[in-house]
């Protein structure tokens, strides 16, 4: 068994998964984790992968890393409606990336504007149990988001 | 013996495409049967059951995707994905 410190994506506040108004996350279809209610403007990547997918708009992308640990950050939630508007992609898809490469900047301002709520799922949905989460402020690439045991 | 493989074309109901929703529902049914799935567009193939790799195939509303499943369940699978392929899953 090994540890996987995922760390946080985004600066902000932990909300449990089940609060997030989203029933496919809230019933963890897309896997288990956390949400995070951000108060940065900047996506990192949460661990050392590669990026196997970034949407054109920004508002969610994926992590793989080896023996099938998948993570998805997604950025709000119905956010691909707004077909980039409020996101700028800072990375590339297919590239390889470090815990706290700067993925996504984005603006709370104008994605709340265009009706859209922030919460934002970080979900494993590959290989792996969430044995550990944290809870109240976290720092996107600098603390522990949650512990996959793998 | 040969294992049989069972094949459709479909296309690509969601309105904003394939992306996380859709995906996870999708994948979360094609996880409830034995068989191994793939999904194909234009000429990458991916696993039906990974969330993340049915997001990389990047379909759109009115792609044209290609299910293959095999196993025993195979057709009973072949007709639920499909169709959930072909609705509009938002």
């Amino acid at each position: 068994m090994a540890e996987i410190h995922v760390l946080a994506p985004l600066d902000g506040t932990v909300v449990d998964l089940e609060n997030v108004p989203d029933e496919v996350f809230a019933q963890k279809m897309a896997g288990d984790g956390v949400a995070i209610d951000p108060s940065g403007q900047v996506a990192v990547s949460p661990v050392a992968g590669d990026l196997v997918k970034l949407f054109p708009g920004g508002h969610a992308f994926g992590i793989s890393m080896h023996d099938g640990v998948e993570l998805i950050v997604h950025i709000g939630l119905d956010t691909i409606e707004l077909k980039g508007e409020g996101f700028e992609n800072i990375a590339t898809e297919g590239q390889v990336v470090k815990a706290g490469t700067p993925i996504v900047r984005f603006d709370r301002a104008t994605i709340e504007h265009m009706g859209k709520v922030m919460l934002s799922p970080v979900v494993s949905s590959g290989t792996g149990t969430i044995v550990r989460r944290a809870s109240g402020t976290v720092r996107a690439g600098r603390d522990v988001l949650f512990v996959l045991e793998v | 013996m040969i294992e049989r493989i069972i094949e459709r074309r479909v296309t690509l109901g969601s309105k904003s495409g394939l992306h996380a929703r859709p995906a996870s529902v999708f994948v979360q049914n094609a996880k409830g049967f034995q068989g191994q799935i793939t999904l194909s567009k234009d000429d990458k193939t991916v696993n039906a059951k990974s969330i993340l790799s049915v997001l990389t195939l990047g379909a759109e509303q009115g792609d044209q995707v290609v299910l293959k499943v095999s196993g025993d369940d195979a057709e009973r699978a072949i007709d639920r994905l499909a169709s959930l392929l072909e609705e509009d899953l938002g």
